[in-house]
């Protein structure tokens, strides 16, 4: 294979898994202390709630690749169908919080909300950690969706186009890259985080620079596995 | 007044019985790694035995999720075992399987080793960057060693699975048999529940290792069964279907049973000297 394909390749795996890492950190996760209502996100690890919108990202890009050639169209499309993915949990999270459990959707990390300018602290149950999505955890939580969606359709184009991957193995290697940048950027957010309001979210170059590294080190494996010359598949 | 002393209780004697199941975390790191390398090399062997090989790599790569999360992963117990095999353990396969017809030597096939190498050095960089100070600062003693051994596992996982499918970890056979067919999905999310399942289920204060490397075992069974249902319409053949249903139903009935019996004689530690305490 030609060295500038190669390149393209593991440029386009290296954006996207940084890209991935990027969305972590804009997901509002919650972990075990939400799925009692005393913190702020949904009620899972930070990689389920990646990996969930990612992979139906991937779906919607898959479903276009097959019409259409131009890269920008099905990261778009990717991250369109992370973002409607991340928009249906927090919706249906918010159902559940605020008729189930009672609780009113508040920030337990500003005093007031930086999108809409409402207070938080006097509605937030004293000796927790906020409760439910508040309207900016849900709009940080849509563009991290949004980020983390393009960077695996990303990945998943320049596979199936470049790299000459069949759709289904493409499938699986876009899902595995997102998948091990996610959890560097997981153990950086150490259990929960809100959006980009939060001040953990500072520590975020941190952690793009360990995915750079890793993400450059899956590119490149791939990369020599397409050097041997036996990969093949003819997808286009 | 006649103060009768009661006897000092006798002291208590803590007898120290060496077992040989299992072994310590190295040990087993190394018999595993040992056993699943051989294994993988020979793509020639019956499909049982390669299923060994899938206990033994599915084994330790439970024995390492559980020693890298002891230290307060949470939620991130079952995010790890999905990085180690989805993650690491497919780009690992995917390169192995590329290499595979490299380093010929009779039956021996020694080129997809080139794919666990890669991951095991990818899982240790990134361990040691997570690990560095300046950096994410995770803090976890040998989380370098856990995530090195988390890419190898997941990758000799995957690879063999694939092997039990295709018959062999040559590129063309596997994407016809094991990919195009969907059954990679299975093979994927099976070997990360048998990596995290165990821990996932067993935390807690009164967590035994050798309880909870039990359920890995057990759930390996269940990927044998699926795999061998898998290879009766695949390269397999009807003969090495039934001959893997028949061990996976084998493995985990043994291991069930012996699973819930040691829960049930564990469990009575618990209640018996009465350190849970009912509300009155």
């Amino acid at each position: 294979m030609e060295p500038t394909i190669l390149l393209i390749v593991l440029v386009c795996v290296i954006l996207g898994g940084v890209l991935a890492s990027l969305g972590v950190h804009l997901l509002p996760v919650g972990g075990a202390p939400a799925a009692m209502g005393t913190a702020t996100g949904i009620a899972t690890g930070a990689i389920m709630l990646m990996f969930g919108s990612a992979l139906t990202g991937l779906f919607t890009a898959a479903t276009v690749a097959m019409f259409s050639n131009s890269i920008v169209l099905v990261a778009l499309s990717g991250a369109v169908g992370a973002m409607l993915m991340v928009s249906i949990i927090f919706l249906f999270a918010n159902v559940t919080y605020i008729f189930g459990a009672g609780c009113v959707p508040v920030s337990g990390r500003v005093a007031v909300d930086p999108i809409t300018k409402e207070l938080q602290t006097p509605y937030k149950t004293p000796q927790t950690d906020g409760h439910g999505l508040p309207s900016v955890c849900l709009i940080s939580g849509i563009i991290g969706g949004f980020i983390g969606g393009f960077g695996g359709a990303l990945i998943y184009f320049a596979l199936i186009n470049y790299a000459k991957l069949e759709y289904a193995m493409a499938g699986v290697l876009a899902m595995g890259i997102i998948l091990a940048n996610a959890i560097i950027a997981a153990y950086n957010i150490r259990g929960t985080i809100e959006g980009f309001h939060d001040p953990k979210f500072r520590t975020t170059p941190k952690a793009l620079l360990v995915c750079f590294v890793a993400s450059l080190l899956c590119g490149i494996a791939i990369v020599l596995a397409l050097t041997t010359g036996v990969i093949t598949g003819g997808a286009v | 007044m006649g103060h009768h002393m009661p006897p000092p209780p006798p002291e208590e004697v803590v007898v120290v019985v060496k077992k040989w199941w299992p072994p310590d975390e190295t040990r087993l790191g190394i018999i595993s790694a040992v056993i699943a390398v051989l294994i993988v090399i020979f793509p020639g062997l019956p499909a049982v035995i390669k299923a060994i090989g899938v206990i033994f790599a599915l084994v330790w790569g439970a024995d390492s999720v559980r020693k890298t999360s002891k230290y307060g992963l949470g939620t991130g117990v079952p995010s790890i075992g999905y990085f180690a095999v989805i993650g690491y353990g497919m780009v690992g396969a995917f390169t192995g399987m590329a290499f595979s017809r490299y380093g010929h030597l009779g039956p021996v096939e020694a080129g997809v080793l080139v794919g666990v190498l890669f991951m095991a050095i990818t899982g240790y960089i990134s361990g040691i960057l997570a690990n560095t100070p300046k950096l994410i600062a995770m803090k976890i003693p040998r989380l370098e060693r856990g995530m090195m051994e988390l890419g190898a596992a997941g990758t000799l996982a995957v690879l063999l699975e694939c092997s039990i499918i295709a018959g062999t970890t040559r590129w063309e056979p596997v994407l016809e048999n094991g990919i195009n067919t969907g059954v990679i999905a299975v093979i994927l999310i099976l070997s990360s529940l048998a990596m995290f399942h165990p821990y996932n289920a067993c935390l807690g204060p009164d967590e035994i290792r050798e309880r909870t490397l039990k359920v890995s075992v057990e759930i390996s069974g269940l990927i044998c069964i699926i795999l061998g249902i898998a290879s009766l319409v695949t390269l397999g053949g009807m003969a090495t279907g039934i001959q893997m249903i028949i061990f996976g139903v084998i493995v985990w009935l043994v291991f069930y049973v012996s699973f819930v019996r040691a829960a049930i004689r564990e469990s009575h530690s618990v209640t018996g000297t009465g350190l849970i305490k009912t509300i009155e």
